[in-house]
């Protein structure tokens, strides 16, 4: 896949597994593993550029006599999974163009 | 492997990077193995699944800008003493000119590279011109009667023209090998930096 579409993908896929609570490193790599698998030097990077865009917050809790870093996502990030899903209709719409007369649809 | 030593590896694998770069990355690493370990993995299987260091730390060194590792590298470890300034400034004409020398060596060896693949083209284009001509003289040799010569051009024409396509792919090679030694080269300089044990 491009690499450029494959990053602005994956920006969302962290963003949406936090997006209805707060969640940690491993826990999302879990949750994404079904639909992508992530490893653990991306996923610190995609946090990183989240975080950096203000798009997620990061807390420390402790949990179990040690400590935890979770990750919050902001109205930001609520906003650019909303645009993501605008954004994809429209590819959607270009897909079936692309394809139309394929006899794949 | 054990997760100290796993991380005892990294932050020496990662030397050279900025210092809260290196404790955030061994916060976030021992995090993933612990949260593996509760999850009922032995601590050497939750070592495992992150992966060797060395790989971690090769991704995380291409993933660090250039410029993030030199700012680093350049910047004092300790406070300068009054006699090692009055060094630096005295000594700038030797070692700026040394300096500026080595860097202009190294520039000029990268300049070269591209003009190698610069070459390709002008030899793919001047193909492609004296084919053109070619064709031209040919037929008007032809024209004029000259069936012999004409012929003789018509070919010499083709022949050109079939190199120049030949070339034409090799220089595409050419600008994509060189693009890819590019970035070979910055990964190369980038390891220069890391990892190596700091001489105090």
């Amino acid at each position: 896949m491009d690499i450029q579409l494959k990053r602005g993908l994956l920006d969302v896929c962290v963003l949406a597994a936090i997006k209805n609570e707060d969640s940690y490193g491993y826990k999302i790599i879990k949750d994404l593993k079904p639909y992508v698998e992530l490893s653990e030097s991306t996923l610190y990077t995609i946090l990183k550029r989240l975080e950096a865009a203000s798009m997620l917050t990061v807390r420390t809790a402790e949990h179990d006599g040690r400590l935890r870093k979770y990750y919050h996502i902001t109205e930001t990030g609520h906003r650019r999974l909303e645009e993501f899903k605008s954004e994809w209709k429209e590819i959607i719409s270009i897909y079936q163009f692309v394809t139309k007369g394929d006899g794949v649809c | 492997m054990l997760k100290q030593e796993f991380l005892n590896a990294l932050r020496k694998g990662l030397n050279g990077l900025p210092q809260a770069d290196i404790e955030e990355r061994i916060t976030f690493y021992g995090e993933m193995i612990d949260d593996r370990i509760e999850e009922g993995r032995s601590e050497e299987e939750a070592v495992k699944e992150i992966g060797t260091v060395e790989a971690v730390v090769q991704q995380i060194v291409e993933e660090t800008p250039l410029t993030r590792i030199v700012k680093e590298k350049i910047k004092p470890k300790r406070k300068m003493r009054a006699w090692e300034i009055v060094l630096i400034v005295l000594g700038f004409p030797v070692w700026f000119s040394l300096l500026a020398a080595a860097g202009a060596v190294l520039l000029s060896l990268y300049i070269v590279l591209w003009v190698l693949v610069l070459v390709l083209w002008v030899i793919e284009i001047a193909f492609w011109v004296c084919a053109v001509a070619l064709l031209v003289a040919g037929v008007g040799l032809l024209i004029s009667g000259e069936t012999p010569a004409g012929l003789c051009a018509l070919g010499a024409a083709l022949l050109l023209a079939g190199l120049s396509i030949f070339l034409f792919f090799g220089c595409i090679a050419a600008c994509k090998g060189a693009v890819k030694l590019t970035k070979k080269i910055a990964i190369g300089v980038k390891n220069l930096f890391v990892g190596k044990e700091r001489t105090k």
